[in-house]
């Protein structure tokens, strides 16, 4: 997708927007039963877009559509009737305002779980159903009708048709604009990252709960904006606001094909226009709708545009069988060595560095009220070493790897990163710091290419990219960031030996191995100086831990400070400079790895 | 005050059995049956469709119980199953169950007609007083089957081997299923058993309410609402979500004004998922862990 020629993209952008304006003006200039179908229709799209936003990219599902598109319906109409406000400066109110109930909205609900946020903004739309029915200023069950949209003068209705027929089309552009805006930026992998791999996502520097918030509130707005243009359409009543709509707009979406460029707005015409085309007592209708609900969830998960992609695949696949090609899945191990000094050579021992790279001190933790599971523990990490942390299972290695990445706070006890002092900073303000982290069994987003993943690296280092992305490709500067972060994580990834005919692979298409350092390229393609990898060699092969034990090496000799939290004793004091040992919670001893293999009670507890 | 009192538990327990419907199909499968309250509209509508056509009355009832228990398994095999084999963790079963609740709601319409069908009084006519409250022997009865709901499923699930099982499965269903539980046959079970509370509470509430296709949206979004004031973690807590929201809502019908119900449940669901998110009643297992873990680091510090 990314790698597409731009050239090919912009001119398949402007056939797009020529298409579409020949379009409206078709619309603009027809009768008026055309006009009505068109209109409703694109408002649909609209909210099914906007929608998208939340529950194809974050993964939330919102029931609170209906409510918000009311926010924006009923907002514009009683502000145009009884504030005689100008319908054009109603738009930017009623589009904040609706943004801002999104935004308290998933402030508050997001606390919990992604469950409660559809609960919370489910009632949140019989709430609003239940004000509009039955309060007399919004004229209860029988509605009222919207404001008069100002006709284009004269000459200009001559050539152009119907004014509102434009400012609905105005809505669209802009909310397609933005939606596909963000997917072409690098914002997209991390809205995915924080779908599918919230820890990989927070370890990156990505405020997680912020950017749902975020992107509710956004699609609040948008909603908002659709409810602007449906007023001047038709009378509103609650009706056209109920749960059922709710449902209706995430049924679009998944009809056409969630987190698809094209499905929510296939989605959108296919569920629009139907009460059009087909006509039929309302009764039977609500059953054909409550069964289209139950059976596209059932049959169709992926929605039409994914089985499209499906179908391809397939075809793909069996074309690749045909000519008797490898899949990706079975090309393992084609990971180029890279080069570094021979693995034979002594580690240099670099007396002279003083310098405290990163310092735990008296670090003491619990998970249960009296069973501490860290206890007044000193973690000393010296600058441009590899230090192995280890200790038998249980003692402590994983929790005090999350203590310094940020996941947990001690209860006791300081952490300096760089000299500064973190231990009260959550995960994602510490890469700001310098730290990076990996995982012990990668969590990436599986849907997307190693490139893209990789990227999700940079976040923090590239300035606005979560406020720019809306207009990301109108921007030269920010279509700059994008190549160079392509490049940055091209580059990361071939520095950890991975050859460029992976790079566009998704990662669910390659091997356990490749996923582990995709996962070490993302930590270092922002150059950390401090970086911590949890059990790097779990489900490696011999030959890829040389491999790893290759790049580490590299990184020590470009001056970044690696720690290891490792189970092969043997990788650790081969390749260490100094080792941490843990035992049941305590500290057993830490210094120059040659004096720890021959400690006592290292001896005693762990090697046996 | 007191007739307050005793008219909002009444309500407050027909809305916590459908309440507990919900939880109890959660409890097990992690899954929120919207169709619940449409359960509750089918049983009256049946019972009353027989009843009305010439059936006894205890065999009409025992049809439409029947009837709806058989809809609960039906939604699931049909509207969830296939979802959480899909995506064990993917939330479609909003839409699913929605959508069946919009079917039967549509489909018991177009049978019935839009309008609301007499449904045998019961013992709705017999009046007991009480000092200055009055009670009808209906309200007894539902307050009797409130307390045996809560009493067979709290037995059930501390002291059998059935209800153990069915604790695990909701603890960690893959563990429980690695050690031999048909996790499949509990969640038809819990299905069947939702059903079966939303049945009851519509043949108890039928001779107050008479049968109508959209009674279901009304006691669906109480019972739902009862769920969400008590905590869904526990059908226990959802019946007592059920008493508070009945009570609280009539005292405001009686203090605020006539038309308080309309509006205050929504308020009051409003504010208990702002101020303690999982409910009333779990909240107080929140507060004595926090309690425990204070005082945990106080002995720490000693």
């Amino acid at each position: 997708m990314i790698a597409a020629l731009p050239e090919r993209r912009w001119i398949g952008t402007l056939i797009l927007i020529a298409l579409f304006l020949a379009g409206t003006w078709y619309t603009a200039t027809g009768g008026f039963g055309l006009q009505s179908i068109v209109t409703v229709t694109a408002i649909f799209v609209v909210l099914a877009v906007s929608l998208d936003l939340v529950a194809g990219m974050v993964g939330l599902y919102s029931l609170g559509h209906a409510g918000l598109f009311a926010i924006g319906a009923y907002g514009t109409t009683l502000l145009a009737r009884n504030a005689d406000l100008d319908v054009f400066l109603l738009l930017p109110l009623v589009v904040v305002a609706a943004g801002l109930v999104g935004a308290v909205l998933g402030a508050l609900s997001l606390r919990v779980s992604g469950l409660y946020f559809a609960i919370t903004t489910f009632i949140f739309t019989i709430i609003v159903y239940v004000t509009l029915s039955n309060s007399s200023w919004t004229g209860g069950l029988q509605g009222l009708s919207g404001p008069l949209f100002p006709a284009f003068p004269d000459p200009i209705e001559d050539v152009l048709g119907r004014s509102v027929v434009w400012a609905v089309a105005a809505v669209v552009f802009i909310a397609i604009g933005i939606s596909w805006s963000i997917r072409s930026s690098p914002f997209y992998p991390v809205l995915l990252a924080v779908r599918d791999a919230e820890p990989y996502a927070r370890a990156h520097g990505v405020h997680t709960s912020l950017v749902k918030v975020g992107m509710f509130a956004l699609s609040a707005g948008m909603a908002g904006m659709a409810g602007w243009a449906f007023s001047f359409l038709v009378y509103q009543s609650p009706g056209q606001f109920g749960w059922v709509q709710s449902v209706m707009i995430l049924v679009m979406v998944i009809v056409g094909g969630i987190n698809t460029r094209f499905g929510p707005i296939l989605g959108a015409v296919l569920v629009g226009v139907f009460p059009f085309v087909v006509k039929i007592d309302p009764f039977v209708q609500d059953v054909v709708f409550g069964l289209v609900f139950v059976l596209v969830i059932v049959f169709f998960p992926r929605g039409l545009v994914g089985l499209g992609h499906l179908v391809m695949r397939r075809m793909r696949e069996r074309r690749r069988a045909a000519s008797g090609e490898r899949p990706p899945e079975l090309a393992e191990a084609e990971i180029e060595a890279v080069e570094v000094a021979a693995l034979d050579t002594e580690p240099p021992m670099r007396a002279d560095s003083d310098d405290i790279a990163l310092a735990a001190r008296g670090i003491s933790f619990s998970y249960v009220p009296g069973v501490p599971v860290l206890r007044d523990v000193d973690m000393v990490v010296r600058r441009g070493t590899i230090h192995g942390l280890i200790g038998p299972n249980g003692s402590g290695k994983s929790t005090l790897v999350n203590l310094i990445a940020g996941e947990l706070r001690p209860h006791r006890g300081s952490i300096e990163l760089n000299g500064v002092r973190v231990e009260r900073l959550g995960a994602p303000a510490r890469p700001a710091h310098g730290l990076r982290r990996t995982f012990q069994s990668a969590v990436m987003v599986r849907e997307l290419s190693l490139v893209e993943n990789t990227t999700v690296g940079l976040y923090s280092t590239v300035r606005r990219i979560a406020a720019r992305s809306v207009i990301w490709p109108l921007l030269p500067g920010a279509r700059r960031d994008g190549r160079r972060m392509r490049a940055a994580a091209a580059d990361a990834l071939s520095s950890v030996g991975l050859e460029s005919s992976w790079h566009t692979s998704a990662v669910r298409d390659v091997p356990h191995g490749v996923e582990q350092l995709t996962q070490l390229a993302a930590a270092i393609v922002s150059e950390p100086t401090v970086l911590v990898l949890d059990e790097p060699l779990a489900g490696l092969s011999g030959a890829e831990m040389t491999h790893v034990a290759q790049i580490l090496r590299r990184l020590r000799e470009e001056g970044v400070t690696v720690i290891v939290i490792e189970h092969q004793t043997r990788f650790i004091f081969d390749n260490c400079d100094e080792v941490t040992v843990l035992a049941a919670g305590e500290l057993v001893t830490s210094g120059a790895a040659p004096g720890v293999r021959e400690n006592a009670r290292v001896r005693e507890v762990y090697l046996g | 005050m007191l007739q307050v009192l005793i008219s909002g538990l009444a309500v407050g327990t027909i809305y916590g059995l459908v309440a507990m419907a919900f939880a109890v199909v959660f409890y097990v499968t992690k899954v929120i049956n919207f169709a619940t309250g449409q359960l509750l509209m089918a049983s009256i509508l049946i019972a009353a469709g027989l009843i009305n056509g010439g059936t006894p009355d205890w065999l009409g009832i025992a049809v439409a119980l029947a009837s709806v228990t058989v809809l609960g398994v039906l939604t699931y095999l049909v509207a969830v199953r296939p979802v959480l084999r899909f995506d064990r963790f993917s939330f479609s079963w909003l839409v699913s169950t929605l959508g069946v609740a919009l079917v039967i709601q549509a489909v018991f319409a177009i049978v019935y007609g839009p309008a609301s069908v007499p449904f045998p009084r019961g013992w709705h006519g017999i009046p007991v007083r009480l000092g200055f409250a009055t009670i009808t022997v209906q309200e007894i009865a539902i307050l009797a089957t409130g307390v045996l709901a809560i009493a067979v499923w709290e037995l059930v699930r501390r002291r059998t081997l059935l209800g153990k099982l069915g604790m695990a499965i909701s603890t960690d269903p893959e563990m429980a299923s690695a050690v031999g539980a048909n996790t499949t046959a509990y969640a038809i079970g819990a299905f069947a058993v939702g059903g079966f509370l939303a049945g009851l509470a519509g043949i108890l509430v039928g001779p107050i309410t008479y049968g109508n296709p959209y009674l279901g949206d009304t006691y669906g979004i109480y019972g739902f609402i009862a769920l969400m004031i008590g905590g869904i973690q526990r059908p226990t807590a959802a019946m007592g979500g059920g008493l508070v929201l009945g009570v609280l809502s009539l005292a405001a019908n009686a203090y605020i004004g006539s038309q308080a119900s309309d509006w205050f449940p929504f308020v009051l669901v409003l504010l208990v998922l702002l101020l303690t998110p999982n409910g009333v009643f779990a909240s107080g297992d929140a507060l004595r862990s926090t309690l425990r873990r204070r005082s945990a680091f106080a002995g720490a510090e000693a």
